[in-house]
């Protein structure tokens, strides 16, 4: 009987196309459900995720103030490490020096992901939102220190405090199979075999649409072996306030 | 051979479990742990990977005092400084100490979770002097590996499949029948010897073997879904009557070559080969037509080849015709 439970890691992959949607549905759904978030953006400004979040319902200027909400700007701190070589926290060290890997992001988490201790507020299970793992890669940091890093998030926040874990990475389209050691494609494999749900989102295979705007490969790789063959495909129309899904063929635009 | 491998009780064995994303080797590993745990052995786990608890699920409880955890998932590399096993302390000193703790026991089996961790750290090679030098030295009686394929170069793979007294690779099997995997097993005479088996797991980590000797690419596609007839409800008719199929056996083929000596269908007889033609053109593929002259009149041979080619050039142009005409 397999009875265990812990946190899920969700990863969340892409390839020619933009899952950031689903990390802005993420967001405004841990944050709704009164969960402790940690957000490392490193991507975007965090304006870009309010004004996204704001229209999804969310004011994360409010869930950053009461404390709800951790958000680390890596466009910003970035800025701060390479203009003032002196000074910086540890956090973004890996741009000073990429042979250094993630240890000191890690600590970020680690310090910020627990709820304050004798804080006013008693927040949900914990969740770390990482959007996009795959930009270390860019920036000189090997696979096997992205990977080492996400080990340790998943032991600290799923195992430890039966948090969740969202993740997204992003591909590039490689075609060679021998060459890619250090590309995004190892990472993704690497990442998957520590997940335990992945979502896979690529275009349409027959081109663009403009009611069906890709679609989402579900799969579940689940600790009992009968969970092993789970994988669902839907597809999904990108809205205003959100995304829909449905399964394939049901699309409004084309019943 | 699957489940030969899984009670495997050869000392020195080596059994490596590949996997891949689309298939998780961790539930075989619990098997073959469990497995090893029900023959009263004594089991240390390196667990890298996943946590204790959740290797631990499913497995035979009442064993549980002779499962050893070491604990390398929390912090394998030391980042917090109390780590209890890190990577780096993958060595035969280190491991000795490990089991040490286990002194009275005989028969020890080492199961490592997983190698890529370990691989990640380490450089190839010397992983695999630390495992020949395991499987040799004595310390332990068996390694049971997990390794997964798709993180690392072939060449790393296929050192360390080398090592292993047994590799089964595990994949998805097709819709609905459990999982497939390819055994491959060396034994002390250097036998070699490979299976390949669909199989199942259980909800006590057993494994069933659902069938033998089936790649996943060469089941019939008919049993995934009940077999349907397309041949019945059509609107109009492909059988043929009797006679429908007398009269068309009896329709000349078009652009035969009609003369005098015009046969249907028994081959050469009298020295023409154009009566071959219906034949030839039904069959269609590269044809090697001997022609002999039977001692006819020549001139009467040389005159029906001569009309004979330009057509079969025209009318069967893929066809390679040999021609041997005796002097």
């Amino acid at each position: 009987m397999c009875v265990f439970l812990q946190g899920e890691f969700i990863l969340v992959s892409d390839k020619h196309t933009d899952a950031s949607f689903l990390i802005h549905h993420f967001l405004s759904f841990y944050l709704r459900a009164g969960c402790k978030v940690c957000f490392l953006g490193l991507v975007q400004s965090f304006s870009h995720y309010s004004a996204i979040s704001q229209r999804l319902g969310v004011s994360l200027t409010q869930a950053r103030e009461k404390g709800q909400l951790v958000f680390l700007e890596g466009l910003k701190e970035s800025l701060g490490v390479l203009l003032q070589a002196s000074k910086g926290t540890r956090t973004m060290d890996f741009l000073r020096d990429p042979s250094s890997g993630l240890r000191g992001l890690y600590d970020f988490v680690r310090d910020n992901v627990r709820g304050a201790v004798g804080g006013a507020e008693e927040w949900g299970p914990p969740v770390l939102l990482v959007d996009d793992l795959s930009v270390v890669l860019s920036l000189g940091v090997s696979v096997g220190a992205a990977l080492d890093f996400s080990h340790y998030c998943r032991a600290t926040v799923c195992s430890e405090l039966q948090g969740s874990m969202v993740m997204l990475v992003r591909c590039e389209a490689e075609e060679e199979e021998e060459s890619d050691d250090e590309g995004s494609e190892r990472l993704l494999r690497g990442l998957i075999h520590q997940c335990s749900l992945t979502l896979q989102v690529q275009g349409l295979p027959t081109g663009y649409c403009r009611d069906i705007h890709g679609q989402v490969e579900v799969c579940w790789r689940g600790q009992c072996d009968k969970q092993q063959a789970q994988k669902k495909l839907f597809q999904y129309k990108v809205h205003d306030k959100g995304a829909s899904f449905f399964a394939r063929g049901m699309s409004s635009a084309v019943l | 051979m699957l489940l030969e491998v899984l009670q495997g009780t050869e000392a020195g064995g080596f059994i490596l479990i590949q996997d891949s994303v689309n298939y998780c080797g961790r539930h075989l590993l619990k098997s073959c742990i469990n497995a090893a745990l029900k023959r009263e052995e004594v089991v240390h786990v390196l667990g890298f990977e996943v946590s204790q608890e959740e290797l631990n699920d499913g497995l035979d409880k009442t064993s549980a005092q002779r499962l050893h955890f070491h604990n390398a998932y929390s912090d394998p590399l030391g980042w917090t400084g109390n780590s209890p096993f890190t990577v780096h302390q993958f060595t035969l000193e280190d491991i000795g100490t490990l089991l040490k703790q286990t002194p009275q026991a005989k028969a020890v089996t080492l199961v490592i979770d997983s190698l890529s961790w370990i691989l990640r750290h380490h450089d190839p090679a010397a992983i695999c002097q630390k495992l020949q030098a395991l499987k040799k030295g004595g310390v332990v009686r068996a390694v049971i590996g997990l390794l997964h394929s798709d993180l690392h170069q072939r060449g790393t793979v296929g050192s360390i499949c080398h090592l292993a007294t047994s590799v089964i690779t595990v994949a998805p099997g097709t819709r609905g029948l459990g999982a497939f995997a390819k055994i491959t097993r060396r034994t002390k005479s250097g036998k070699l010897m490979q299976d390949e088996e669909i199989f199942s797991i259980n909800e006590d980590l057993t494994v069933t073997i659902q069938s033998k000797r089936s790649h996943p690419g060469s089941t019939p596609m008919n049993t995934d879904e009940s077999e349907v007839d397309p041949t019945a409800n059509l609107t109009f008719n492909l059988r043929l009557s009797d006679t429908q199929r007398e009269a068309k056996e009896k329709l000349p083929l078009p652009f035969v070559f009609r003369s005098q000596h015009f046969c249907t269908r028994a081959p050469v007889q009298d020295g023409s080969f154009t009566s071959l033609m219906p034949m030839m053109i039904m069959t269609r593929r590269i044809l090697m037509t001997t022609l002999m002259s039977r001692g006819q009149a020549t001139s009467h041979v040389e005159h029906s080849s001569l009309q004979l080619m330009p057509l079969l050039d025209i009318y069967m142009p893929e066809t390679t015709i040999i021609a041997w005409v005796p002097a």
